[in-house]
């Protein structure tokens, strides 16, 4: 690349291991792609596969008939309809709740000098620190006294609660990245905080805030651990706890536990898909800047 | 800011210093309600469920969850006591460490990776990020469904590409359960490393290399002089909060083998679960959350220094 106009004889060596490298960096792309792919090219198969064909001793990569029936089946053998509902309404509620509290703290944080603003910060950091699984007998004892165990409604708030590092993290990064002139412009012209922060800092922070919501939403769809402490009831469990219910002690149902599982991870991975690119510089710029 | 409405009225000088005080008051409280909502929600159920935990840990209760009194370090000496302590510190330590290096050390290698230009880097940036965003429930139960020796993913592909001759069993003793638990650990933590540390590659000055270039540097002494020290930070970051993160996973050996068999794949928070839920040990298990906490708090507090000194920098 450097030399081109030298002889021949020196370029070529160059230019072999060029292409040796270039096909080898394709083929451990190709490998990379194929391992992380396989997960879910077995959930894919097996849910399209009869309960014969899973347990036969003489198994099958791909699916003998593929049973598409697998698919319209789990939604009438469990209510698959009602947990995806209560997934549904499980991170909604957290993401909104997450962000109504989070936007402001972020903003105080990130255009206001106060006290105890390292001390705050210092608690959002901390608060990473506990995992739910680590607080559950902290946390039914506080959802026994709020009448909240066993309520979709505690659970958007857990969620809530424990997604605000990551919520103010990476707002704070978006807010302190975008310059406070057009807000002190906007002030100057009459508006009030509020009012400069709704109608200037927030329009232009929207990338940085959906990516923020949608990361939420993630997190709240895929959680697990707590909803399965807190919920008993059928009608309220999310997706992740009641796709359980093909996993008997006796036998698991694995085409239609596979075939949940597809309903409850395939919107998840488009919208994480969508969000990648942002969320990656949110975090450093959040996490790095502290 | 305070002067601008002096001169228009001329009202009695208390009145007016109260008025000046109670605006600066006000402007002093102001971030306070900014950041109150955000306070309320944490404090609620964050900071009274790490209170009880703490309270529980030192009391004596009842099957139901009740205190009945103040326990001193009972619950510690009954925990530590007990012979499955030493294994559930030891699994721990272990799943963390494995999973949290070695899942670095590949993340950071196929960081390297995805970031040369080449054609599908979009396609292959979002194959790499399906672990990130599946529920690790369901990414466990397919690990358990591929490695089962009986009619299992990994023995029926082997086997029609001919590569074994009889179906392998692949979890003979508890310590192989556990090992394939910390792979699929890996396998999930991976992705997360890999793009903190491309969203720090990218933040390289191409310059450096460049010069490096001219310099006549090599690839390896670019990676170690520039491309290491550079995206420190961004590993560093990674790095604690995959500490905390795994040490304080669940589901992945819940769905697999639930911390059994007699705890030997148990690690701090599925014993916890099971002090707490199944055995109603609630005291126990409060003291088990206690000393998982001090032993993160150490990587906690290392990391909060490192942030905030580093807020500081760039403030």
């Amino acid at each position: 690349m450097s030399e081109p106009r030298t002889s021949l004889n020196k370029t070529k060596p160059v230019s072999v291991k060029k292409v040796i490298l270039r096909v080898l960096l394709y083929l451990v792309v190709l490998d990379i792609c194929v391992i992380t792919l396989y997960p879910y090219f077995v959930m894919l198969t097996s849910a399209l596969k009869s309960r014969a064909e899973i347990f036969s001793i003489d198994g099958t990569i791909l699916p003998i008939t593929a049973v598409w029936q697998n698919l319209i089946d789990v939604w009438t053998l469990a209510p698959l309809g009602r947990y995806m509902l209560n997934s549904v309404l499980i991170a909604g509620g957290s993401t909104i709740i997450a962000m109504i509290c989070g936007i402001p703290a972020a903003y105080a944080l990130a255009r206001m000098k106060f006290k105890g603003q390292t001390a705050f910060l210092g608690f959002v950091i901390i608060s990473q620190m506990f995992a739910p699984v680590v607080l559950l007998v902290g946390i039914y004892k506080v959802m026994s006294i709020l009448h909240l165990t066993n309520s979709i409604v505690g659970l958007v708030f857990i969620n809530a609660a424990f997604n605000q590092a990551f919520t103010i993290w990476l707002l704070r990064g978006t807010f302190m990245s975008i310059s406070p002139e057009m807000e002190q412009a906007a002030t100057i012209d009459g508006c009030n905080r509020i009012q400069a922060m709704f109608k200037v800092l927030l329009p232009v922070a929207a990338p940085g805030i959906v990516t923020t919501l949608i990361f939420i939403f993630i997190n709240a769809w895929n959680e697990y651990t707590v909803a399965l402490t807190l919920i008993s009831t059928e009608s309220s469990k999310p997706i992740t706890v009641g796709i359980n219910i093909f996993n008997g002690y006796n036998m698991i149902e694995w085409q239609y536990l596979f075939a949940a599982s597809l309903f409850a991870v395939i919107p998840v991975v488009i919208l994480f898909m969508c969000i990648e690119k942002n969320l990656v510089s949110g975090l450093a710029s959040g996490g790095v800047k502290g | 800011m305070i002067r601008r409405e002096n001169p228009v009225k001329k009202e009695t000088k208390t009145q007016k210093g109260n008025e000046a005080a109670r605006k600066k008051m006000l402007r002093k409280a102001e971030p306070y309600f900014w950041i109150a909502p955000s306070v309320i929600l944490m404090a609620i159920f964050i900071l009274v469920p790490i209170v009880f935990v703490f309270r529980m840990a030192f009391s004596d209760v009842s099957k139901t969850g009740r205190i009945k009194g103040f326990a001193g370090l009972g619950n510690f000496l009954t925990v530590v006591r007990n012979s499955a302590f030493p294994i559930v510190l030891k699994n721990t330590l272990v799943w963390t460490v494995a999973v949290v290096v070695i899942s670095t050390v590949l993340g950071f290698i196929l960081a390297l990776i995805l970031n040369n230009k080449f054609h599908g880097r979009k396609i292959a940036r979002a194959i790499v990020v399906f672990p990130w965003a599946t529920t690790l429930v369901i990414q466990a139960s397919v690990w358990s469904f591929i490695i089962n020796t009986d009619y299992g993913a990994l023995n029926t592909l082997l086997l029609r590409l001919g590569i074994i001759k009889n179906a392998v069993n692949w979890t003979p003793t508890a310590g192989a359960y556990f090992a394939w638990e910390i792979a699929c650990g890996i396998f999930v933590t991976i992705p997360f490393v890999c793009f903190t540390v491309l969203s720090g590659l990218q933040s390289i000055d191409s310059t450096y290399y460049e010069a490096a270039t001219v310099d006549g540097a090599g690839y390896w002494a670019k990676l170690f002089k520039i491309t290491i020290p550079l995206v420190r930070p961004s590993l560093t970051v990674s790095t604690v909060l995959n500490i905390i993160y795994v040490f304080n996973s669940f589901p992945i050996i819940w769905t697999i083998t639930k911390g059994d068999p007699a705890n030997r794949t148990d690690t701090l928070v599925t014993y916890l679960y099971k002090l707490a839920f199944y055995n109603s040990e609630q005291g126990q298990a409060a003291a088990v959350s206690v000393i998982g906490f001090v032993i993160l708090l150490v990587c906690a507090s290392a990391y909060m220094i490192y942030t905030l000194k580093k807020g500081d920098e760039t403030a």
